[in-house]
């Protein structure tokens, strides 16, 4: 564990050390991430201070999914950046060296790459997050160890999408397009999922399963969960969990790797 | 140490028709079988090298023995691990350099990425500063470990390639066309370093390179396999002796040939004067110097073997001809 620890630690030295060579891109990066960022904090401010409600929602209420949407989405751009880079790796070969490495492939593939300006733009997510979390009027303790719980419950399964897309990438070289449809349906949930009808709500929240993984965090922080969903939630999670390492398994007994 | 014995590896490729619909939605697939039943066994401190054409089957072969890819069936036994767990105990112990790929930290010094392989392969400090060090001198290369990889060159990026890969003191290393795309002194300082890193730690190497003049100075056994199937697996200077039937006489003339100069049919003459070249059977040669001594005037003779890369690809050649390529 602590040699596990150590390497990831030197991979994210050096993903550090290679994105601040590039002091433009740092500079770009940034500023077009925060610039995004609070246009649509102001379109939401702008839309639900009028209405007052946005789908039975308060607008602290909306802001809150909004930046939990934020939140896990950075956290998860933060730590397995290295699977947006990871179709060169498979198209020349080089996988190959990371599979004859000591240790287990996610260390490189999965976790290689920790961005740490994702880390600077988590810092003002998490400050704006807990200033809206305490406005809440009927804040428990409960729903917030709940709420930080599901939170990290997201972050494995953003792990488990990011494990399936590498899975696919080994067997079919596809990760760009597979990336692009996964951020899409997290995009669906950056404003609260009952916006939308059944059997779409349904599907966005057990289907996929990014409902679980981006909406639940809230509900459960607005008491708003009954105990069979959070329990189907719970087997849900796990299973998803499951099925992207036995995925990623089979899909190694499949790679090809490429001719000399 | 190395044991591969019945070993096929298939691969499924994707067969285009070329009608976009059947393309599109039935899809065909293609078996092609780039091992076939191959075996062999490497022992400790050999350095063999494993030879033939493009597609032959050599990469796979290599990449199975150290587990990266897994075979489709037969018995694969190295250092008595089966490669394809991948178990750690395992990786330790090996090493694989491909000379037309790379496996170091791209935009960072190599220094960068041997700290990186110390921890990986859990080396101590004392160890690690002494394995480096020496490697730097047998590469001499001290210069380069500082310098970010992406601007190194490619004899240059190599020698790093092989001290990061070999930190660890691996027992049995496979060398990938470690020598690919190098200029003579380049591709001399690596087959050098090959030559005495095997010397002094006694490691197991299989070595596959599409430069003959390396494999011969390096490697004293020889697997040559093409279409997934081992057409020799012996000594090199047997397979000289079994197959070579051929001495390329070297005369440089004093006077340009006679009017009556004449060789039987069977001789192969190249004439381009003062040089003169023959090729011929080793029972003609007493023949032929009996011939030209009477008949011309020359100022130097050489009679050297037929080069072994005459000799390997009318083996590939004869092979081609008897093995059909499977299905």
């Amino acid at each position: 564990m602590i040699r596990n620890l150590k390497i990831f630690w030197l991979y994210s030295t050096f993903s550090a050390k290679t994105a601040f060579q590039h002091r433009v891109g740092v500079i770009s990066f940034l500023s077009g991430k925060m610039i995004r960022f609070l246009f649509s904090l102001l379109f939401i401010f702008f839309l639900v201070s009028k209405t007052k409600l946005f789908v039975g929602y308060s607008l602290n209420q909306t802001l809150i999914f909004f930046l939990t949407f934020n939140f896990i989405d950075s956290a998860a751009q933060l730590l397995f950046r290295e699977v947006y880079r990871f179709r060169p790796l498979v198209i020349t070969g080089e996988l190959d060296g990371v599979l004859l490495k000591p240790f287990h492939p996610f260390l490189r593939v999965l976790v290689g790459g920790v961005d740490v300006l994702d880390a600077i733009t988590l810092i003002p997510f998490f400050a704006l997050l807990i200033y809206f979390i305490l406005r809440i009027p009927s804040l428990t303790i409960q729903n917030i160890l709940l709420y930080g719980g599901f939170l990290i419950n997201g972050i494995c399964l953003a792990a488990a999408f990011h494990i399936i897309i590498l899975s696919i990438g080994v067997l079919t070289t596809e990760v760009d397009n597979i990336t692009l449809i996964y951020r899409d349906f997290t995009k669906m949930l950056s404003l609260p999922i009952d916006m939308y009808k059944e059997p779409l709500r349904s599907f966005l929240m057990f289907g996929i399963p990014v409902g679980i993984m981006i909406a639940l965090p809230s509900k459960l922080l607005f008491g708003l969960l009954t105990p069979n969903v959070f329990i189907t939630s719970i087997i849900i999670s796990a299973v998803f969990i499951l099925f992207s390492l036995y995925f990623w398994n089979t899909a190694l007994t499949k790679y090809q790797s490429v001719g000399s | 140490m190395i044991t591969a014995k019945n070993l096929t590896k298939i691969y499924k490729t994707y067969h285009k028709t070329g009608n976009i619909i059947t393309d599109l939605f039935q899809r065909q697939y293609k078996d092609k079988k780039a091992l076939d039943n191959i075996s062999f066994d490497i022992t400790e401190d050999e350095l063999v090298g494993f030879i033939g054409p493009n597609g032959a089957g050599k990469t796979t072969t290599m990449k199975i023995l150290s587990g990266i890819l897994y075979p489709t069936s037969g018995l694969v036994e190295v250092l008595r691990f089966t490669p394809s767990e991948k178990e750690y105990a395992f990786l330790k112990q090996i090493a694989f350099v491909m000379g037309h790929k790379n496996q170091l930290l791209w935009e960072l010094p190599a220094m960068d990425s041997f700290k990186l392989n110390k921890e990986i392969y859990e080396i101590d400090d004392r160890t690690f500063k002494n394995t480096v060090n020496e490697l730097i001198e047998l590469l001499q290369a001290e210069k380069l470990i500082n310098q970010p990889v992406k601007t190194l060159s490619l004899g240059q990026r190599m020698r790093m390639e092989l001290i990061a890969s070999l930190l660890h003191k691996p027992k049995i290393l496979f060398l990938d066309e470690p020598t690919i795309g190098l200029d003579i002194f380049a591709q001399t300082t690596i087959i050098n370093f090959i030559k005495e890193y095997q010397k002094r730690y006694n490691s197991t190497i299989m070595l596959t390179s599409h430069y003959m003049q390396d494999v011969q100075r390096l490697a004293k056994r020889l697997i040559m396999i093409n279409h997934g199937r081992i057409i020799f697996d012996g000594l090199l200077q047997d397979l000289v002796a079994k197959y070579s039937q051929q001495k390329m006489v070297h005369i440089t003339l004093l006077k340009p040939l006679p009017k009556d100069f004449e060789t039987p049919e069977e001789i192969k003459c190249e004439y381009n004067f003062p040089q003169l070249r023959i090729n011929t059977q080793k029972e003609h040669i007493a023949g032929i110097l009996s011939y030209m001594l009477k008949k011309v005037e020359f100022t130097d003779v050489t009679i050297e073997d037929e080069p072994i890369e005459e000799i390997i690809k009318k083996i590939f050649t004869s092979s081609q001809n008897t093995v059909s390529p499977p299905k």
